[in-house]
């Protein structure tokens, strides 16, 4: 980050700050943010560079991009504002040209919805979204054109939808249930990269077959349990909320197992940001490609480790891929 | 006390007349199998070699005719093999029969409709080939008052929508199977994701698959996978709330999602609430199955509409 990013950023900040405190009301914040895209190149652990299309903050000009890209909190009752800027960005050819921002599972009106089809559109926007109480859970955002590249390119990231206390503060529960108090949060974004998706552009054939080659969890591959994807330092007799966020590809098993290789037990509360009428605990959960959940388990009462961890398998017939592996110490 | 009697007694009465079951009736169907072919329109489209089902002996339709009956229905379905191969005749949780009717022959299937709900019949022979060249269809099982509810005294519906959703691999099955060959099972790499018989641009248009209807409505959308391969469906415009999950029926209050998954053989059904105004998507999730070919939204794509 040179200079000139510092200042940007932090004027950015101020003036989020400034617009979120002038226009709040009742505890009810107004959160503007814009997001841009950024090519990123990546080398993978073959050694393989793949070029990613990013979700970066800024208008004029785009820094911090990241697959995936940041994860936004919002309150409910709060009021987000994230607008899309195209500047400078990578794009298709046309019809394909340009991008959009959908907000998944956010069951928005038609006009804040991000699907060129149904009128976005792909030049940039904003897009406007109230979550109410009945919507805290894990949602994404993603670009709606073209999605069998731009979603394999890498554009999406978390939209996390957090409870609030009297005080505007975000509780450290997944919804209003104090039953889904946690200690510790991670997110877990799957997503799945098949090489040839990333150079070919337009209805090109090779978007007839997808053949992942790369298995991530929130932009890393993890492949084993001694370089994991991502990690976690919790403690002993806590709760440790994972949101599980599915962009991927293909279909998966996610499960929970200690050192030597035990399936240990989690509680979902909430799917697609819709609680669960009845909280289930389980160690094997399937999540298909758009899907969410919000789960919580506890550590047990000695030090070790445990590894949250996703297997990706063949639409056909749930033949395994690849696992990808976290890993949370306490 | 005798005035509470009375009113208990009125309520009874009601109640029986409000339930009165009607007359269970005969429901006969006649389905020839032979060969045909299946078009998808548009870009990236093709004409695929396929074998299916038609009521009268001539060009099969896709998906094969929709079977309906009401719970306490005698039904009775005669196959008749007017290719030249092996077929059978299954409705997925109703029957059990899989012998294999010859070329030729025929082969009546009868059963008393048991329980409301969304039924997947098929062709279960030939390692998964015949029902990949188009043999499969819906049975949809309604109260038997043939009221517009999921079951008896279940969630009710203003209108229906039959999704019949499923997979091709022209090059290396229909083209071959089509033509005689052998079909190597080993590898399938379906490029045609087909939406009630059609690609998505048509199903985006298709009346008959489209939710289109007043803010306030719900529609029960009754959906089966012919298919191979797992679709995960994401709805746009509002979260559906899942009924039945293959063949499973599920408790109210039910679970409210935003993408279903339907495996292979499985079948859902689910309410969508119309519940504000606009245009939404309803698609696939999963990379390639939104196209025909690789032409995008010409796969498992089609619309919402509420006014
Ligand atoms: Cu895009
Ligand atoms: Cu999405």
């Amino acid at each position: 980050m040179n200079t000139s990013s510092i200042i940007r950023s932090a004027v950015v900040s101020l003036l989020t700050l400034i617009t979120m405190t002038v226009f709040s009301v009742a505890n009810a914040a107004t959160i503007n943010l814009t997001k841009c895209v950024a090519s990123m190149n990546k080398t993978m652990s073959d050694g393989a560079s793949v070029n990613f299309w990013v979700f970066g903050s800024g208008g004029m000009s785009c820094s911090g991009g990241t697959l995936p890209a940041a994860a936004i909190e919002v309150g409910v009752g709060d009021t987000l504002n994230l607008t899309l800027s195209v500047m400078m960005a990578p794009m298709e050819p046309t019809p394909y040209n340009g991008h959009t921002i959908h907000l998944h599972g956010a069951d928005v009106s038609t006009s804040e919805d991000g699907v060129p089809d149904t009128g976005a559109s792909v030049m940039g926007d904003t897009y406007t979204w109230t979550p109410t109480a009945a919507m805290a859970g894990s949602y994404m955002y993603h670009c709606h054109v073209h999605t069998v590249k731009h979603l394999e390119m890498g554009m999406y990231g978390p939209i996390i939808i957090r409870p609030k206390d009297a005080s505007g503060n975000f509780l450290n529960q997944i919804t209003s249930n104090t039953a889904t108090a946690f200690d510790y949060v991670q997110n877990y974004v799957f997503s799945t990269v098949d090489p040839a998706y990333h150079t070919a552009t337009g209805d090109s054939t090779v978007f007839a077959d997808y053949n992942p080659k790369y298995f991530l969890i929130s932009g890393n591959e993890g492949k084993t349990t001694s370089a994991p994807a991502v990690t976690l330092a919790a403690a002993v007799n806590k709760k440790v909320a994972l949101r599980l966020i599915g962009i991927h590809s293909v279909n998966s098993t996610f499960q929970i197992k200690d050192s030597s290789g035990a399936a240990k037990s989690f509680t979902v509360y909430v799917q697609d940001g819709r609680a669960w009428p009845t909280a289930q605990s389980m160690t094997s959960l399937d999540i298909s490609p758009g899907q969410r959940f919000d789960v919580i388990f506890t550590t047990p009462s000695t030090s070790g480790t445990w590894y949250p961890q996703i297997t990706y398998k063949k639409l056909r017939d749930n033949a395994a891929y690849a696992t990808a592996y976290g890993k949370v110490t306490f | 006390m005798q005035w509470q009697l009375c009113i208990r007694l009125i309520v009874i009465s009601l109640i029986g007349c409000l339930t009165l079951p009607t007359q269970a009736a005969t429901r006969t169907y006649t389905l020839y199998i032979t060969a045909g072919s299946l078009t998808v329109n548009g870009n990236g489209g093709a004409t695929l070699s396929a074998w299916g089902y038609t009521q009268v002996a001539g060009t099969p339709t896709f998906p094969g005719p929709t079977l309906t009956a009401n719970e306490g229905d005698s039904v009775t379905i005669t196959v008749i093999n007017n290719h030249n191969i092996n077929h059978n005749f299954k409705i997925q949780g109703v029957t059990t029969d899989t012998t294999a009717i010859a070329p030729g022959a025929n082969r009546v299937y009868s059963f008393t409709a048991s329980t409301a709900g969304t039924y997947l019949y098929y062709d279960t022979l030939n390692n998964n080939i015949n029902r990949e060249m188009g043999l499969y269809g819906m049975l949809w099982v309604g109260p038997a008052d043939g009221s517009a509810k999921a079951w008896t005294n279940g969630p009710a519906y203003s209108f229906q929508r039959l999704w019949v959703v499923g997979d091709m691999d022209k090059p290396r099955w229909n083209d071959v199977a089509g033509s005689g060959g052998s079909v190597s099972t080993s590898v399938y790499k379906p490029n045609y994701f087909i939406f009630n018989g059609k690609g998505g641009f048509d199903a985006m248009n298709d009346t008959a698959t489209t939710i289109d209807g007043g803010v306030g409505q719900t529609a029960l959308v009754r959906i089966i996978n012919g298919g191979q391969f797992s679709y995960s469906l994401h709805f746009h415009g509002n979260h559906i709330q899942v009924l039945t999950l293959n063949g499973v029926r599920q408790t109210s209050p039910y679970k409210q999602l935003d993408v279903i998954n339907i495996p292979p053989l499985g079948t859902a059904d689910v309410l969508y609430p119309l519940n504000q105004l606009g245009e939404y998507v309803m698609h696939v999730h999963t990379a390639q199955m939104e196209t025909a070919n690789g032409v995008y939204l010409n796969g498992t794509v089609t619309m919402i509409h509420m006014h």
